[in-house]
């Protein structure tokens, strides 16, 4: 047997399967969704556009994500630049205890904070025992929430991308900037920062499109009041059944998550230069 | 300063899920913290929840049965891409990934158009396959990074030792693969286990997973039940992360 | 006389349009110790992995002991290969890495116990049959990979650059063990290296490759004392070339150049040349001395450490110690030409 043989007979099974479970299915929902009575989603596509409702859950889901990213980056890279610069033995423990929730379910993760935020939660039974307020307050169902929950969520996964990139940085770098004559702030500004720069932006992008997309957090912590773009998908499709108006969503998800996944790939190589 | 700093972090990072477990143990009948007293009838209520229990069977099945699928076609395909040199080699890569950059709700909406409306494919068929679709990207790196990362003379040492394409495969690659194969399945399973926006469009009578049940009744009552559940879903992943660490070590599961 | 262990006929192997091995010719006579000694980039390596069977020759033919095996794949060519990383298999201990070919080869277990032992014993790794490769030393691991080849009884045993990860010192003692294995099992042996010393410690016979070409063989020493072309003196250390009236092309080694003192008597035979130090190298028991001669460099080794940069200097050029140097090819082409790096 010829090796390209060989190398075709090993890629098969999962080409097909990729053809089968994967491309054809969302090529096809994605612009000619056959089930649906209006198979037309690109001029769908166009309504929603002009549909201020939709706007603004795309809006809403946008801001969310991107708040969601600045506060997992200013959470993560410094616990991520601690643990890349602890001792070699404690390092494992720590990023194990930082990535552990990764393992979890998010129903499990997003659990609690139906019980921090809500109308009997801890912070209401807080502010009610210091006399701040009088009666339960309701945090829950709003953006506040949503951030939060998303926050909690992908930090680990902030943590494990910039610690990946910091630990290949030689700590002996940041020492040669020191005996170069730069202040601990200038030798992590100038030698670290950049570094880690490409690893971090891989990160970044990474917590963007898990925001943009999560489901079950935006489900149980923004209800149908602060819906994003993924619970919205959900609605036309399992509760509206307006499985055109689901493909269009689809289509917006996707194309958001791709253009954050091009921006940052155009951003790293400009920062690589 | 900086360790303050993410002393909050990994507090902010644990402590909601230590509050879970503190409301397992409550003795109230709806949620609250701190729990009024401790008691264990949560976890007995939970088990004996008809529903819970059908939805780990099908959750376990469909997990390993896609974790196993997904290795079964994604160590081959790991195999080819980091072993051999062919045209297209990188497109090939790529598609093999591109599932994980996808929204999982999209492609658990396409797999219900498609699978389950247009081809009529059972709930747990679509299940399979969609989850298998799911992992394939996981599998393909985990074990891959594990090939990249053993020297590729190993194997010609092998046929220069007398051990044919077969039995080099059998008796070197594959041991060597062994560790990114046990990493990748952990991780596979997990995943799988966990999901939830697949899980949730791929549904069908009887055929539910237990973190979609476990949604469903978090929107429907607020008591317990649910930490409870929680609570030793957390046990049994500390367990298995424990036996990966002594197995593989934990690092390399993440490390992909 | 007995077949040859390896023959190669005019084998050449292209990769992508350039030549990396150029119809080389080479036979590879039972017992022997044979270096193949290039810069990198020289077709060493890839003339190597045509002998193990990894790599098809693009044309030419393989003769193992005396059989075509030009297509054979490695297993069935019962070679004893070392690699340079030693590739040992991670997940074996140090026994079962060098039980492995008996292995394959369906040698009854009793027979491999005895066997493996004897090689470990060999090798002096008996101590350590239970341990796995990464718990052993660079040089350890050396051993394990010398003795894994040599437990199979190969035809040839093929060594690629077998020392060259070690550290400097460990290297020079590895070779007169790596000797002493090859001496005790009788085994013929081909040795791939850049390093000219580990050639010409080990080699009974040594061949020198350049651009995918045999420029020279024969025995270290005759090599060593008559290179044939200025590629080849280079390559051996030679420093000085001179093109002088009526005797043609010559080289002649740096330590045979004799810098004179003030008032010194030259020795008889040779010539005595006038110039100036350019540059004096410090290197413990001597120093390395360069200096212009007109529009010449010279190169000698001198015991007097006096001597300064810009100083006045008689150098004596002992015309029986040169060497003629043949038309060297490798001048005829342009020496911008790249040379190409080995694969792998």
């Amino acid at each position: 047997m010829s090796r390209r043989a060989a190398s075709g007979l090993l890629l098969l099974p999962g080409v097909a399967l990729l053809a089968f479970g994967f491309l054809y299915p969302f090529g096809v929902t994605l612009f000619a969704p056959p089930a649906a009575e209006h198979p037309d989603v690109l001029g769908k596509l166009g309504g929603m556009l002009g549909d201020a409702y939709v706007l603004e859950v795309a809006a809403r889901t946008i801001r969310v994500a991107a708040l969601t990213t600045v506060i997992c980056l200013l959470l993560g890279f410094p616990v991520a630049y601690l643990i890349s610069r602890a001792p070699r033995r404690r390092q494992g423990l720590l990023l194990a205890l930082a990535v552990f929730p990764l393992l979890l379910s998010t129903v499990v993760r997003t659990f609690s904070w139906l019980v921090i935020l809500g109308r009997n939660g801890l912070i209401s039974s807080v502010l009610i025992d210091l006399k701040l307020v009088d009666g339960g307050t309701q945090l829950l169902y709003t953006e506040f929430a949503l951030v939060a929950g998303l926050t909690q969520l992908f930090t680990p996964i902030m943590i494990l991308t910039s610690y990946s990139s910091l630990s290949h940085i030689d700590a002996k770098l940041e020492d040669a900037a020191r005996g170069l004559g730069a202040k601990p702030g200038r030798a992590f500004r100038s030698v670290v920062l950049p570094l880690a720069l490409p690893g971090v932006l891989v990160g970044a992008t990474l917590v963007f499109a898990g925001a943009v997309t999560a489901f079950t957090t935006p489900l149980l912590l923004g209800g149908t009041r602060n819906r994003t773009l993924a619970t919205l998908l959900y609605d036309y499709a399992n509760v509206k059944l307006d499985w055109s108006a689901a493909s269009a969503v689809a289509l917006i998800m996707t194309v958001l998550v791709l253009a954050a996944s091009w921006i940052s790939g155009r951003l790293s190589r400009v920062g690589a230069v | 300063m900086l360790t303050a700093l993410s002393a909050l972090a990994l507090l902010f990072l644990l402590g909601p899920i230590l509050l879970v477990v503190a409301i397992a143990f409550s003795s109230g009948d709806t949620v609250e913290f701190p729990p009024p007293g401790l008691s264990g009838k949560w976890f007995t209520k939970a088990l004996a929840h008809q529903p819970f229990q059908d939805a780990l069977i099908t959750s376990a099945l469909v997990a390993a049965g896609a974790t196993a699928l997904a290795l079964l076609v994604g160590v081959p395909a790991a195999l080819a891409i980091q072993r051999r040199r062919f045209r297209g080699r990188r497109a090939i890569e790529a598609l093999f990934l591109s599932p994980a950059i996808v929204p999982e709700l999209v492609l658990g909406f396409a797999l219900f158009q498609q699978l389950m409306v247009t081809l009529r494919i059972t709930a747990l068929g679509a299940l399979l396959i969609g989850h298998t679709v799911l992992l394939l990207p996981y599998a393909v790196r985990v074990t891959g990074a594990s090939l990249a990362m053993a020297d590729p003379a190993l194997e010609e040492a092998g046929r220069g030792l007398g051990a044919g394409p077969l039995r080099t495969f059998l008796h070197i690659t594959l041991p060597v693969m062994t560790p990114g194969i046990v990493s990748a399945a952990v991780l596979s399973f997990l995943t799988s286990f966990n999901n939830v926006p697949l899980s949730l469009l791929l549904n069908g009578p009887g055929v539910s997973t237990l973190p979609v049940e476990m949604l469903h009744y978090v929107e429907f009552s607020f008591d317990p039940v649910v930490a409870a559940v929680s609570t030793l879903l957390l046990v049994a992943t500390v367990l298995v992360a424990l036996v990966t660490e002594r197995l593989v070590g934990f690092n390399k599961v993440f490390s992909k | 006389m007995t077949t040859p262990v390896v023959q190669l006929r005019a084998i050449t192997r292209e990769f992508s349009g350039s030549v990396a091995v150029d119809a080389i010719d080479l036979t590879v006579e039972r017992g022997q110790f044979t270096a193949l000694l290039g810069p990198s980039g020289c077709g060493k390596t890839t003339t190597l992995r045509m002998i193990a069977g990894f790599l098809p020759p693009s044309s030419g033919t393989i003769l193992l002991d005396g059989e075509e095996a030009t297509r054979l794949p490695p297993e069935r060519r019962n070679i004893g290969m070392v690699f340079q990383s030693y590739a040992l298999f991670p997940h074996l201990t140090v026994e079962k890495n060098v039980a492995f070919g008996l292995r394959m080869r369906g040698v009854p277990a009793a027979e491999i116990r005895t066997r493996v032992g004897e090689v470990l014993e060999l090798v002096g790794l008996a101590h350590l049959a239970r341990r796995k490769p990464k718990e052993l030393s660079g040089g350890q691991q050396q051993r394990v990979a010398l003795a894994r080849a040599v437990a199979i009884r190969p035809s040839v045993l093929l060594l690629d650059e077998p020392l060259s990860n070690l550290d400097a010192r460990l290297r020079v003692q590895m070779r007169q063990e790596l000797l002493r294995v090859q001496r005790e099992t009788g085994l013929t042996a081909i040795l791939v290296t850049h390093d000219q010393e580990e050639a010409l410690e080990l080699a009974d016979s040594m061949v020198i490759l350049d651009r995918g070409r045999i420029v020279q063989q024969g025995p270290p020493r005759e090599v060593f004392r008559a290179p044939a072309t200025r590629f080849v003196a280079e390559f051996l250390g030679y420093e000085n070339f001179l093109d002088l009236p009526g005797r043609g092309p010559i080289t002649i080694r740096p330590e045979h150049v004799g810098v004179l003192a003030p008032g010194q008597k030259p020795p008889p035979g040779g010539e005595v040349v006038e110039g100036t130090v350019a540059a004096v190298r410090f290197r413990g028991t001597d120093v390395a001395v360069t200096a212009t001669v007109g529009d010449r460099v010279l190169h000698a080794i001198s015991t007097d450490d006096t001597l300064r940069a810009g100083e006045p200097v008689r150098l004596h050029l002992p015309l029986a110690r040169a060497v003629p140097l043949a038309g060297d090819d490798g001048d005829a082409r342009p020496a911008t030409s790249k040379q190409q790096e080995c694969p792998a």
